[in-house]
């Protein structure tokens, strides 16, 4: 039985410290420096544009614990993370928009729809879980785009509170560029450990083998649709969170958040960022967002761009851009080496 | 950071012109505006289900720009045309790209409600005039009226109303059957149908909706077929209303019942010339039609240079320039003082090729003249011709 | 009675359409274990030449050959880079690669043949109705119904009762073997693309008359093709065909009684099944391992 994925999920074992001649508090302070660079040098509309990036990198990163590590390739990804951003766009409403009860609401919701999808789809594997998912995640379309009481329906729902940080002194409104950049790059980061340790916890090791021998795990006692429902919870919790702050970039939210494109462009952003790197989902986001805003401005012809860059993407660097180009690299410098 | 908006440059310029205005130092100000180029932001729908339309209203745009010899009250203009995809969250970032990035004057365009609703905070917010060429939810003339978001187009209401009126006087008092697309549009068009026709006394039988996208309408057409009704209301867009009426012909009831319809579904350039004969006959209320006299010279122009006669979004992109520019040419092309503006463009009306265009102060919502047309058959193909226009038509707006 | 038989022929012309379509996606998929979401391309291609050859006043059943051959010829050509480097990676790839191609034919299919809906002059001579019970029904989708079925029959009898289909189905149990047998099997693997491709393109001149043809027609017929192979199960034609006339059936009687929850009852009778039946209405027996 062939798997869908393919082999390039593998993840290292050692702890990233030992992998690279830089400590780790140094790695961290040059990751945090790099990421204060565009406060000091972007306007309030690049700004939140970086926080759109994370934010919908962050849900890209919970659907590489499905492709990456458990061989799940799903196309109704769109729903934990649309789902999320209803539900608290929703309870905003009422509640008031406060950030830790909104990720509160998104995480549940996540999770929620997360263990929904898991029991349906439990029994399917390869092309039949693509579809099934796919299926499952347009009844939640239909079901979004119908219930115009609630959701609005096909206008979406605006107009709720701005989202808000309440700290032991002051409330401190988080409608600027500045802020909603700070807390998605807070997000981003929470996200990008929660989900390393997942897969460098033994869950995470299960998961994998899940993939590579299914049949193997099953004879060690391993409940395969056990593990995979974990993964589905671990992942439906991460793109919930970043479902969560998704309403509040724009103060909208639409039934397109729920629509298989959506999880189809989390696809082609996974693989430009590459697959079962985990950072790459925030590469991806970033290169697939930067072409459609900035290429649509000068042609028509901005599909094309994206179609080729993918395509070539798949067909040279199916690692990705930045495993392609590291590879390209250490080519070059091996040649060099040996001359 | 919007703050950094309304304060620098901008309102330095603003004090300048008032000051300009009460005499003395009048010349070099203007010249100073004027030398500054005006960037006019257009978003609207170049790629996803509207990619057509968009086209148009582009289009329109342009012819318009061009006939004005790319100047506007004397400044030369730069347009920035972007793609919202018909998707509201890439609708949102493309304004506010226009508006943080490229510091466009006045941003414009839209064709999707849910476009128009998603960026009315955003808009507002940085206080950026805004002209919405398209996009006809109730609500945008209602509850999400921004004083900044100025509406030289239809609400839903405004065609559903006047459609029930028309049904009830000329077609008949019962009998009446929808089928519509099920979402907000299709909705609320049948809703403001029903009201408007019930209200009257007509009496409303079976109410069909359609998914979005429906692919066939076969099953839906022999319901239609089994249900003989006199005559029907629909609404549908784009793919959906061309196979709807070419369905209608291949099942028989094209010419067997009446149909009428909101504008989408007649549209001149979208629809009626895919469908061809399978329109004729056909009635639909419209804010817009290439045969109103206030078209003629704009549907000459238009056909000579896109080989196609104009439908609602050609001749909204064009409008659109034109409410611009007679917002514009009152201020003297100064824009600093967006109240000024407003005052300006509220306090006559504009001539428009839809035809005269007083604004509703309550909302900025165009109050417009509604052709009634029927698809006749013409020379160049069948046509939308005007039988009877309902003068002045408004919004019952934030009261409703 | 009147009413309920033109819907049964409403359910079957529907569900024609979408065997012709998932049929060349199975095809593919069966006998070569490749996934081509570029088949919704072939469709849209066969559709464009459908409309033009139509309008051109030639003889309108040349329309369907035509599509036939232009959709062929595009996938002659992708047959050769790069679909031939991806049949042996996995599901996985394949779909990514040919999902990309998707995106990029249409883009250049809308710059080719612009936004605008076009849609098919119906030939004369299949523009009437027939009246079964009072009720009518277009002779068009009788024509459709007809050639669905007499070319799905053709496929299956090719397939599974001549030498050819023999040759193609040893080719996808074990290659090297047909080779040994002196048999050229990149040759065979073009061919089954090539009528793939064709098959695709037919469907889509003959969908034309129905559905029009418009930039974002590929992809919704892609998804509906898509579920109708995968709900069917991989490898078995019974299933396609079972599985297409359950979605036609279901997306038509749905509409019938609910038109509002139609597409919600129609894809929930397609997630039940899946549900059920994991791998599809009717399973290939696989060894595991």
């Amino acid at each position: 039985m062939s798997s869908i994925a393919d082999g390039t999920g593998r993840v290292e074992t050692r702890p990233a410290s030992e992998r690279r001649s830089l400590p780790m508090t140094a790695r961290v302070a040059l990751l945090a420096l790099s990421a204060a660079v565009p406060l000091l040098f972007a306007g309030d509309y690049q700004l939140r544009f970086l926080a759109e990036i994370l934010i919908i990198g962050t849900a890209v990163l919970s659907l590489d614990l499905l492709v990456g590590f458990g061989g799940l390739v799903s196309l109704g990804h769109a729903v934990f993370f649309g789902g999320a951003a209803y539900a608290a766009a929703i309870a905003a409403q009422t509640l008031g928009a406060d950030i830790v009860v909104m990720l509160a609401v998104g995480i549940a919701t996540g999770m929620a729809s997360a263990l929904l999808m898991g029991v349906v789809v439990m029994r399917t594997i390869a092309l039949f879980f693509l579809i099934l998912s796919l299926i499952v995640g347009q009844i939640v379309w239909e079901v979004v785009f119908h219930w115009r009481e609630v959701t609005g329906g096909a206008d979406g729902l605006r107009g709720f509170p701005v989202l808000k940080l309440h700290t032991g002194f002051a409330t401190i409104p988080l409608n600027n560029g500045v802020a909603l950049y700070l807390a998605a790059l807070v997000l981003a980061f929470a996200a990008f450990f929660t989900a390393r340790s997942f897969v460098n916890a033994p869950i995470g090791r299960a998961l994998l083998g899940t993939r590579e021998r299914q049949l193997r795990m099953s004879a060690l006692g391993y409940s395969i649709p056990r593990i995979r429902l974990m993964a589905l919870l671990a992942s439906g919790a991460i793109a919930g969170a970043a479902g969560a702050l998704y309403p509040f970039v724009n103060q909208y939210v639409g039934p397109n958040a729920v629509h298989w494109t959506m999880s189809a462009m989390m696809i082609i952003m996974l693989v430009i960022g590459g697959v079962g790197s985990l950072y790459g989902a925030f590469i991806g986001s970033a290169i697939y967002l930067g072409i459609q805003t900035y290429v649509s401005s000068y042609t028509d012809r901005w599909q094309l761009v994206v179609g080729l860059v993918f395509v070539l993407t798949v067909m040279i660097m199916p690692k990705g851009v930045v495993a392609g180009l590291k590879a390209a690299f250490g080519r070059r410098k091996d040649a060099e080496g040996r001359s | 950071m919007t703050e950094r908006f309304p304060l620098s440059r901008r309102s330095f310029l603003a004090t300048a012109g008032a000051t300009a205005l009460t005499g003395a130092i009048s010349a070099p100000a203007l010249a100073q505006i004027a030398n500054k180029p005006l960037k006019i932001g257009m978003v609207t729908s170049l790629s996803g289900p509207f990619t057509a339309l968009g086209e148009s209203m582009r289009a329109g745009m342009q012819m318009f720009l061009a006939e004005n010899g790319g100047k506007l009250a004397g400044r030369a203009v730069e347009l920035i045309v972007e793609d919202d995809q018909a998707k509201p969250d890439e609708g949102v970032r493309k304004f506010r790209k226009l508006l943080g990035q490229d510091n466009v004057d006045i941003v414009s365009g839209v064709i999707s409600s849910a476009v128009a609703l998603a960026v009315r905070d955003v808009v507002t917010e940085a206080k950026a005039l805004t002209f919405i060429s398209a996009g006809s939810a109730n609500d945008l003339a209602r509850k999400a009226a921004s004083p900044f978001v100025f509406r030289p187009t239809k609400t839903n209401w405004m065609l559903g109303h006047t459609a029930g009126q028309w049904a009830f006087e000329k077609l008949g008092k019962s009998g009446c059957l929808t089928i519509a697309a099920d979402y907000a549009a299709g909705r609320e068009s049948v809703g403001d149908f029903v009201a408007s026709y019930q209200q009257q006394g007509g009496k409303v039988g079976k109410q069909l909706w359609a998914p979005l996208g429906t692919t066939d309408f076969g099953p839906l057409l022999t319901t239609i077929a089994a249900e003989r009704p006199e005559f029907i209301f629909s609404f549908f867009a784009g793919s959906d209303a061309v196979r709807f009426l070419r369905q209608m012909r291949e099942y028989r009831l094209h010419g067997k019942v009446k149909l009428i319809g909101s504008g989408a579904l007649f549209d001149q350039e979208d629809v009626v010339s895919a469908v061809k004969e399978a329109a004729i006959g056909g009635l639909n209320t419209c804010n817009q039609s290439p045969t109103a006299p206030s078209s003629a010279a704009f549907t000459k122009a238009y056909q000579a240079a896109r080989n196609a006669m104009p439908g609602e979004m050609g001749t909204a992109g064009y409008v659109t320039g034109q409410v611009i520019k007679a917002a514009i040419e009152r201020v003297q092309g100064d824009l600093s003082n967006k109240e000024k503006v407003k005052e300006a463009l509220l306090a006559k009306e504009v001539e428009t090729v839809f035809g005269p265009m007083p604004f509703d102060p309550r909302n900025n919502q165009a109050i417009l003249d509604i052709y009634v047309n029927e698809i006749k058959d013409g020379a160049g193909g069948p046509v939308n011709q005007v039988i009877h226009t309902y003068k002045a038509v408004r919004d019952p707006g934030p009261v409703a | 009675m009147g009413l309920y038989a033109v819907q049964s022929l409403n359910a079957l012309s529907f569900s024609t359409l979408l065997l012709l379509t998932g049929l060349g996606l199975s095809v593919v998929l069966n006998l070569m274990n490749f996934v081509n979401l570029t088949h919704g391309s072939f469709f849209l291609l066969g559709a464009y030449v459908g409309v033009y050859w139509l309008a051109s006043g030639a003889p309108w059943w040349l329309a369907f050959p035509v599509a036939f051959v232009a959709a062929g010829l595009a996938g002659f050509l992708l047959e050769r880079f790069p679909f031939r480097q991806f049949y042996a990676r996995t599901h996985l790839m394949q779909v990514l690669l040919t999902y990309g191609l998707s995106v990029i034919f249409a883009d250049l299919m809308r710059w080719g043949f612009g936004a605008q809906i076009l849609s098919a002059e119906i030939p004369e001579a299949l523009r009437g109705v027939v009246f079964i019970m009072d009720m009518p029904f277009p002779i068009y989708r009788l024509f459709i119904i007809g050639f669905g079925a007499a070319l799905a029959f053709a496929l299956w009898f090719v397939i599974d009762r001549t030498i050819w289909g023999a040759v193609v189905r040893a080719c996808v149990t074990d290659r090297g073997f047909v080779e040994t047998l002196g048999l050229d099997t990149r040759r065979i693997f073009t061919a089954v693309l090539v009528i793939s491709a064709g098959l695709g393109g037919i469907s889509g001149a003959l969908g034309a008359g129905i559905l029009s043809a418009y930039p974002g027609l590929d992809e919704e017929v892609l998804i509906l093709a898509l579920i109708v192979v995968v709900a069917g199960g991989l490898g078995t034609f019974r299933g396609t065909v079972l599985s297409a006339l359950l979605l036609g059936f279901a997306m038509t009687f749905s509409k019938v009684w609910v038109p509002e929850f139609s597409n919600v009852v129609a894809l929930a009778v397609m997630a039940a099944l899946l549900v059920a039946l994991p791998e599809g209405l009717v399973a290939r027996k696989v060894r595991q391992v």
